[in-house]
């Protein structure tokens, strides 16, 4: 495989990366939500810990992005 | 005036000046990039969702008489509020002596739950949220959480409410 296609395949898995990251991102606000409704603080803390964790793994893969 | 010449449009847009609608649209590169300002949107909220359950208070109320056991008959129940004006709730009197009150705000959305005797349970019309009777966990619906109890106690024949239970 030339290297100019191995790259648009890998960063086109990067775009796919990042909507995987988004949509967790989505069904963490949710469990956050229901964290608060529950009066669970360490359900809370750890679900936005967890959402910055992936928050800065897909900036992280954004320079592995080509324009 | 400058000197410097005009950017000269490449020669294949010269010869065929047409105009796509997707040179209008966003680069891959962008479109990530703002999913990624999203997915950071999303852990500020996490974090700020976080740091209000550390800091809020919850009033958990004061003691406070609520009514007399004799006007509340065996398997009946008594509308109140607890443990300030905008909290409906209810007791139950299940025996001669033992009494339960819950929050009558079902936990799906809100919507205010009733004792079905029959049943033996608290249902809510809204969504079909249905709880048991003496210990408001859920039953079946779509409700994952019980319904919030109030610990309550008989003293001198007056039903008393002492505080919100901690889930």
């Amino acid at each position: 495989m030339r290297t100019s296609e191995r790259h648009r395949r890998a960063s086109s898995a990067v775009v796919v990366y990042v909507i995987v990251l988004m949509s967790l991102q989505v069904f963490l606000v949710t469990v956050a939500a229901e964290a608060v409704l529950d009066d669970d603080e360490a359900l809370a803390w750890a679900t936005a810990g967890l959402s910055v964790a992936l928050f800065l793994a897909a900036a992280a893969f954004l320079r592995y992005l080509r324009p | 005036m400058s000197d410097e010449p005009e950017a000269q449009p490449a020669v294949w847009k010269r010869d065929f000046p047409y105009e796509a609608a997707a040179e209008e649209e966003v680069t891959r590169r962008e479109f990530a990039r703002y999913l990624v300002l999203g997915a950071g949107a999303m852990a500020v909220g996490n974090v700020g969702l976080a740091a209000w359950t550390q800091l809020r208070s919850i009033n958990e109320g004061e003691p406070r008489a609520i009514v007399e056991l004799d006007r509340v008959a065996v398997g009946d129940t008594h509308l109140f509020r607890y443990p300030t004006q905008s909290d409906p709730a209810v007791l139950l009197r299940w025996s001669e002596t033992d009494v339960v009150a819950f929050s009558q705000k079902c936990t799906h959305l809100g919507c205010v739950v009733y004792f079905q005797a029959e049943e033996n349970r608290w249902h809510c019309p809204c969504h079909e949220g249905n709880f048991d009777a003496e210990s408001g966990r859920v039953l079946s619906g779509p409700p994952t959480r019980p319904l919030g109890k109030i610990d309550v106690e008989v003293r001198d024949g007056t039903i008393w409410a002492l505080g919100r239970v901690e889930s």
